[in-house]
């Protein structure tokens, strides 16, 4: 039986209605009111400073808002900004919206807008995100000009962060990714990047839609299709990243996100990064990553306490999952005193690795397996906390690269684990 | 077939712009005349139009085609006589023709006799009939309109050891506005040609007349005043004579010169004429939906006049930076195409010579509110020569015939007042009213077939308009109406097919009836109307409640 169509008639008839376009800035959204107008304007405004000439639609995925969100993306005309701005578009702007059957899903959102950019046969393509409070006119550009100009497939993001912000990305996603796939992309999970028609359709086409991962961290597995699919992959530097974003999301769903993407891609990706040692740098336009140093407030003592508690409660799941040296040394770092508590980058890694292997094997409930990482993560980031208290930018960044190198040079390790599992 | 007596004629009038002196000679020496323009009316009949707009006639060194003149009330030798104007006046009439001659107010040439007394000595009674000063820094407010060959709109006279005023090239003096004399002299200049039988003025310039310290001597009340008096004067004396205005600025600037149904029965539409060949280029209607959003409503005694090309450059005065940019670099690619704040190129070439383009743009100029203009040559797809001087590359011979110098003229080639076009697409062999006259489907014949549809119904003269918006925006679509008679223009911008779905709710019950074809189209129902076109494709419905 043929499969339903995810598009509604009425989201092609608007699609009809823009055709062909050079640009096309995908939002997917839900119940975003508060911050969408604003990204919005500034979406518009970036068109209209760095593609005047090119035919753009802004297409609008939405999850169901209750609160007004796509009325308000299909409402801001470019027109109530003229004045303030001065801006001038030649062409009309589109924004067009459609709400998508199934529950809020940024995997849904994420087929639709790229299904989207295949009808339109957009040129050059771009994800926003609708709660970017730092957005600048100049992201889309940024994000978007090595792809139209230059050849790229996808252009992922590089921020000016806050030294303990994002920690999960710094200790575990960008240097596993980096260690396994040979490139170092900094933010290769992130709502905003840009893409090429070609990556869009090829992506499209992949059996990750309906392959029982309900498409989580559907941006983290375009990143890693883009690099097994030997596409040309940049990173663009956007400026300060608004930790308020990301600040509220809890853990657990962001480790599926993330770490359950990393994991599930390594199965299927596996001739792609097995026989990858060491790493290449990404080109890179501005600066790599940069890292301020004004007080961020962590409740450390939390985090140490959630890791002892986690690695005693969790002590039957870990059994079956870490091999008995990690589980040991797990529990003998649990029972130090505050002041001596350290959780070495080689153990870290090699907890890391044998979870992945685990997660292959599927020892237990995938999601649990994940769950399960939650709390020693935990005690991870207090090191990380505690090593770089008092580190200035360069500090941190060499101590980043290290771990980064850590996880490199354990691979074999990797390698080791994952051939034990089959 | 006499003229009609509307006094509101200049609504329905599709105009043919042409200079005499390029349009067919009949004395064997290289020039057009005009007698030569009266054995051609037959050809502008057949093709439809009822008005001709002349370019200056008048005596005239040429240094600008005839917008330098040295006498108001002559024909330039060249040209014929005026017994020979008057002659070709009288047959146009016969024909139903209009005829629309210059009237340059603003400055006459340097080598005017007034001009000449007035440099003569600083207390000659003409003196003050320019704008003479001893310094250079008066009016530092005003552009200056030829930055291609102007340094400042000062220029020193050496013979009255002072400067005088110039807005376009310094060999064209301002008259001097605020001198009595002159309006009144202006004033026996349009009665001189008036009582002849002329019908109508394009008034060159206007908005420049007078000068102000601190403005930028552009569109100043004391100008609209003189203009206002001499309108007082057409009625009372010449009615149903008509006024049109060359005034190269925004809709809303412009408006002022219809004042109250009492100073110009037209005006140029200047703005609209650079965004429809963005539209078309862009894909997209918004350059020109918005401009017309842009523009006032009118005196309803009052005509906006449209034109795709004429005998200047495009110009891209009227438009953004963005804009300007845009359109030399998609029109204009080579430089030489350009000229001041304009392109000067014909309207095929414009256009790649690309048949369904040129029907697009013409089934617009035929459609949208206003009186269309017809640039010479235009009508057959003629070419033009860039590498002639200033305008002139769009100012060559007519062509008639693949013979030798294309018909225009059966003096010895090297005599022709300019180079005929001669290259394998636009050249005479290829591109000529005897061959286009005899192919059913030329671009001649598809013109006459376009200007009977448009004199077919007076909506599209007089009619309101109101514009659809529907979600493709590679449609322009608007209703015309008049009384009960409403008329559907669709006209896709894009080079490919699209499809379209109008709302046309308040229409409801109507069928739909093709007006060149005149084949029936569904009814209007409930649903959106959906109509599909091709590339660059125009529809023209008249709607019909049957």
């Amino acid at each position: 039986m043929a499969e339903e169509s995810f598009l509604t008639d009425d989201f092609l008839r608007q699609l009809m209605n823009v055709g062909e376009v050079d640009i096309l800035v995908g939002l997917p959204t839900h119940n975003n009111a508060k911050t969408v107008g604003s990204v919005v304007q500034t979406i518009q405004s970036g068109i209209l400073h760095g593609f005047p000439r090119d035919r753009a639609v802004i297409i609008n995925a939405d999850g169901g808002s209750r609160d007004g969100t796509p009325e308000l993306v299909t409402g801001i005309s470019i027109d109530d900004m003229r004045p303030s701005f001065n801006l001038n578009s030649l062409r009309t702007l589109h924004s067009i919206s459609t709400k998508y059957a199934s529950s809020p899903s940024s995997s849904v959102a994420m087929r639709t807008i790229l299904a989207a950019a295949e009808l339109l046969r957009a040129k050059a393509c771009v994800m926003m995100s609708p709660e970017s409070a730092n957005i600048t006119p100049e992201w889309l550009s940024k994000l978007l000009r090595p792809i139209y100009n230059d050849g790229f497939d996808l252009v992922t993001p590089t921020y000016r962060r806050h030294k303990f912000e994002g920690q999960l990305i710094t200790n575990l996603v960008y240097p596993m990714t980096r260690a396994l796939y040979g490139l170092r992309i900094r933010e290769a999970y992130s709502p905003e990047f840009g893409f090429s028609s070609r990556l869009g359709s090829q992506f499209l086409a992949q059996n990750v839609w309906n392959d029982g991962t309900e498409g989580a961290g559907v941006e983290l597995r375009f990143t890693l299709a883009a690099i097994t699919g030997k596409c040309r992959i940049c990173q663009s530097f956007l400026g300060e990243k608004d930790s308020v974003e990301r600040r509220g999301a809890d853990l657990v769903p962001a480790m599926r996100q993330t770490v359950g993407a990393l994991f599930s891609a390594m199965e299927p990706d596996f001739p792609a990064w097995s026989g990858i040692a060491g790493s290449q740098p990404a080109p890179t336009t501005g600066a790599d990553q940069e890292v301020l140093l004004e007080p961020l407030r962590v409740n450390r003592k939390r985090l140490r306490s959630m890791f002892s508690t986690g690695v005693v409660e969790l002590e039957s799941v870990f059994q079956s999952i870490l091999s008995p040296s990690t589980l040991a040394e797990l529990q003998r770092i649990a029972l130090l005193r505050e002041d001596d508590f350290h959780y070495p980058a080689e153990l870290w890694v090699k907890t890391v690795y044998e979870f992945a292997a685990s997660y292959q094997k599927s020892v237990i409930s995938r999601d649990h397996i994940i769950q399960a990482l939650a709390p020693l993560f935990r005690g991870r980031a207090y090191t990380f906390l505690m090593e770089n208290r008092n580190a200035s930018a360069r500090d941190v960044e060499n101590n980043i690269e290290g771990l980064c190198l850590e996880f490199e040079r354990l691979k074999p390790y990797l390698l080791q684990m994952w051939e034990k599992g089959k | 077939m006499p003229l009609n007596s509307d006094a509101l004629w200049y609504k329905d009038a599709i105009i043919y712009q042409v200079h005499v002196r390029t349009f067919h000679d009949s004395n064997r020496d290289g020039i057009g005349d005009f007698q030569g323009l009266e054995e051609k009316l037959d050809y502008l009949q057949e093709l439809g139009i009822n008005s001709i707009w002349l370019m200056p006639f008048f005596p005239s060194p040429l240094r600008d085609d005839g917008y330098d003149i040295a006498d108001y009330n002559a024909v330039h030798p060249s040209y014929g006589t005026l017994e020979d104007f008057r002659k070709f006046l009288e047959s146009a009439h016969d024909r139903g023709i209009r005829v629309i001659i210059e009237l340059v107010s603003n400055h006459t040439s340097d080598q005017h006799p007034w001009f000449q007394e007035s440099r003569s000595s600083q207390d000659n009674p003409r003196r003050d009939w320019y704008v003479w000063s001893d310094t250079d820094t008066r009016y530092k407010g005003a552009r200056i309109i030829f930055l291609d060959t102007e340094k400042s709109n000062w220029a020193w006279d050496p013979i009255s050891k002072s400067f005088y005023w110039h807005r376009f090239f310094s060999h064209q003096p301002d008259l001097n506005y605020d001198n009595p004399a002159v309006q009144e002299q202006m004033w026996n200049v349009m009665k001189f040609w008036l009582e002849m039988g002329v019908d109508a003025f394009r008034l060159d310039a206007v908005p420049y007349l007078v000068e102000r310290e601190g403005t930028n001597c552009e569109n100043l009340p004391e100008t609209h005043k003189v203009l206002k008096e001499l309108r007082r004067k057409l009625d009372e004396n010449f009615p149903g004579r008509m006024l049109l205005a060359e005034a190269n600025q925004w809709p809303a600037d412009l408006r002022p010169y219809f004042g109250d149904g009492d100073e110009f029965h037209m005006a140029f539409h200047f703005p609209l004429m650079p965004r429809m060949f963005m539209g078309l280029k862009l894909e997209d209607r918004k350059p020109i939906t918005e401009i017309l959003q842009q523009t006032p409503e009118i005196p309803s005694t009052c005509q906006w006049t449209l034109f795709l090309r004429n005998h200047d450059e495009l110009t891209l005065e009227m438009v953004t930076d963005i804009e300007r940019d845009y359109m030399y670099d998609t029109y204009a690619q080579n430089k030489t195409m350009r000229l001041n704040l304009g392109i000067r190129r014909r309207l095929a070439p414009l256009l790649a010579n690309d048949r369904r383009r040129i029907e697009l743009m013409n089934g617009m100029l035929m459609s949208l509110p206003g009186t269309p203009i017809v640039y010479y040559g235009d009508e057959i797809g003629m070419g033009d020569n860039i590498n002639l001087g200033d305008r002139n590359g769009v100012r060559t011979p007519m062509q008639w015939n693949g013979e030798t110098n294309a018909g225009f003229s059966a003096a010895a080639p090297e005599r022709l007042y300019a180079p005929l076009i001669h290259d394998p697409v636009y050249g005479y062999p290829a591109v000529n009213a005897l061959r286009q006259h005899a192919s059913e489907h030329s671009l001649l014949n598809w013109m006459r077939s376009l200007i009977a549809v448009r004199k077919s119904t007076g909506v599209f003269g007089r009619g309101s308009i109101q514009f659809l918006y529907p979600a493709n925006h590679r449609i322009l679509a608007y209703v015309r109406q008049l009384g009960n008679e409403t008329v559907l223009a669709v006209n896709n911008l894009s080079s490919t097919a699209q499809a379209v779905e109008l709302d046309l709710q308040r229409y409801k019950g109507n069928i739909l009836i093709e007006m060149f074809g005149k084949n029936m189209f569904p009814r209007i129902g409930d649903l959106p109307y959906l109509l599909t076109l091709g590339p660059y494709q125009f529809y023209w419905f008249r709607l019909r409640r049957i």
